[in-house]
């Protein structure tokens, strides 16, 4: 019996924790207003929040590769925000 | 016509179109060659330019300027002493500072930034960072701390709005350790963490910080780290909470347990309201250590003071982006308050605000010329018997300054 509540008790604790974790990563989820923002879109709201936006012909493709990986680290874009703004800089 | 003449002629024109026939082979034979060739060559070149994984750039900023300062000291009960000085180079925030950005894949970064102030060569940060997973970043070796904005993200000439730094705003700095860091989505908001652990900061004998270098002071080490959330959809606010905890005590000296805490908020506000961009900025932290026990430079005797200190800046900047003027669309209008205290009855103590005032010219989107008026007043409350100063102080200082982002 005592066994039976251990075990109860264990798979309660499981579940309450995937529960919390599930919760927490859905929670983590862009909604889909967000999800459906352009690159354009992006790099005029989050490259203001600092400085000035650059105009795209600044850098190569390649060099805005290693650019968007810098601005990540700085001002702490989502990877997607980063590509979405990279891929735009790059068209 | 006679036969045999028919066959003349039909041999003659067999002989003429057969001429004719391997002229234009050897023509064709020829643009052929020359074509294949072409080919070749432009096959070579694009393998020549082909993107390898690995990536090497430099970027980085140049900060150059004039200052004219007038500071006024007036010692308890005597007479005020004026100072004048007119500095080309603009000695407190001159900058020449080249960034190699080096990338592999899109997986490692290494970041390595040199400065020169002036006076002496230093390094703004060297690290190298992994990026593991979505909205997870591993960086290891010297970098700058996650605590505030400023440091991280304004302090650059070419970003920040007028020419002087806040003063106070330096701790913690730049260290060395590893440290963790990333954004992620939250529904219609987005949240940010960044954590970190360093060598931390070295209590020196007058009770104030500095980093520790290099070389580590004592075996402790320093938990620092910022959580930000922007919640608006738009990404226009950003509020940002950080802290700091670690010992500070050079190993085997006689400050027992010394540690530190800083705590802070800083707040960050930039939308557009037609024709205006308005962008507002703001931090505050404090710090504090414990109490120990000092030693006077006068007589060698001990005492003690409160070892609080708090730095805070406030700042607004407009910027007319949508007016139909070129000249006005790139003016940009700022101001800047700043507070900042240092402990009383410390040899270091003061109570010190400034306020600036500022009009910026954007030559380009990463180039700015700025003027900037700023005055500031400082009253001291140092122990006059450790051997600090009594008395007030007042600047006043105009700054032209040339900053430009490459």
């Amino acid at each position: 019996m005592k066994a039976n509540n251990i075990n109860r008790m264990t798979w309660m604790m499981i579940a309450g924790t995937v529960i919390v974790c599930a919760v927490l990563m859905n929670s983590c989820m862009e909604s889909q207003k967000v999800a459906g923002k352009s690159g354009v879109q992006l790099w005029a709201e989050n490259c203001q929040r600092c400085h000035n936006t650059p105009s795209p012909n600044t850098f190569s493709h390649e060099q805005w590769v290693t650019i968007g990986m810098h601005m990540q680290t700085r001002a702490q874009l989502t990877e997607k925000e980063r590509d979405k703004i990279v891929a735009f800089l790059t068209q | 016509m006679s036969p045999r003449k028919i066959v003349n002629r039909c041999m003659c024109f067999s002989c003429a179109s057969l001429l004719l026939v391997n002229t234009v082979k050897a023509q064709q034979s020829t643009v052929d060659s020359t074509l294949l060739n072409r080919v070749a060559a432009l096959e070579q070149q694009v393998a020549d330019q082909k993107h390898g994984e690995s990536h090497f750039m430099v970027v980085g900023l140049a900060t150059f300027g004039f200052v004219r300062n007038k500071t006024t000291f007036t010692p308890d009960g005597g007479p005020a002493q004026i100072s004048k000085t007119n500095s080309l180079g603009d000695a407190d925030r001159y900058e020449f500072s080249p960034m190699l950005l080096w990338r592999h894949g899109t997986k490692w970064l290494l970041e390595f930034e040199p400065a020169f102030d002036g006076s002496s060569v230093g390094v703004n940060w060297a690290n190298i960072s992994y990026f593991a997973a979505p909205g997870v970043t591993i960086r290891a070796g010297y970098f700058v701390l996650p605590f505030g904005i400023y440091n991280k993200r304004l302090a650059a000439g070419w970003i920040d709005k007028v020419a002087p730094d806040p003063v106070g705003i330096d701790l913690p700095g730049t260290d060395f350790g590893i440290g963790i860091s990333g954004g992620l989505p939250l529904g219609n908001m987005k949240w940010s963490y960044d954590v970190s652990l360093t060598n931390g900061l070295q209590l020196l004998p007058d009770g104030e910080l500095q980093n520790a270098g290099v070389t580590d002071n004592n075996t402790n080490k320093t938990v620092c780290g910022r959580l930000a959330l922007l919640p608006f959809s738009n990404s226009s606010l950003e509020i940002g909470a950080s802290g700091l905890y670690g010992g500070v005590a050079d190993a085997g000296s006689n400050y027992h347990n010394a540690n530190t805490t800083m705590y802070g908020a800083d707040l960050s506000y930039v939308n557009k309201m037609d024709p205006f961009l308005f962008n507002i900025k703001g931090q505050y932290s404090r710090i504090l250590v414990n109490s120990q026990q000092y030693m006077k430079p006068t007589d060698s005797s001990s005492y003690s003071f409160d070892n609080k200190s708090t730095s805070a800046f406030a700042q607004i900047s407009i910027r007319p982006v949508s007016a139909s003027d070129k000249l006005i669309k790139n003016l940009e209008l700022a101001f800047r308050y700043v507070n900042y205290t240092t402990p009383g009855n410390s040899i270091w103590g003061a109570k010190y605000h400034e306020e600036d005032i500022g009009l910026d010219y954007w030559l380009n989107w990463r180039s700015v010329l700025k003027f900037t008026y700023a005055w500031s007043h400082s009253l001291s409350t140092a122990n006059v018997s450790a051997g600090g100063t009594a008395g007030t102080t007042d600047m006043n200082n105009i700054y032209l300054q040339f900053s430009i982002q490459l």
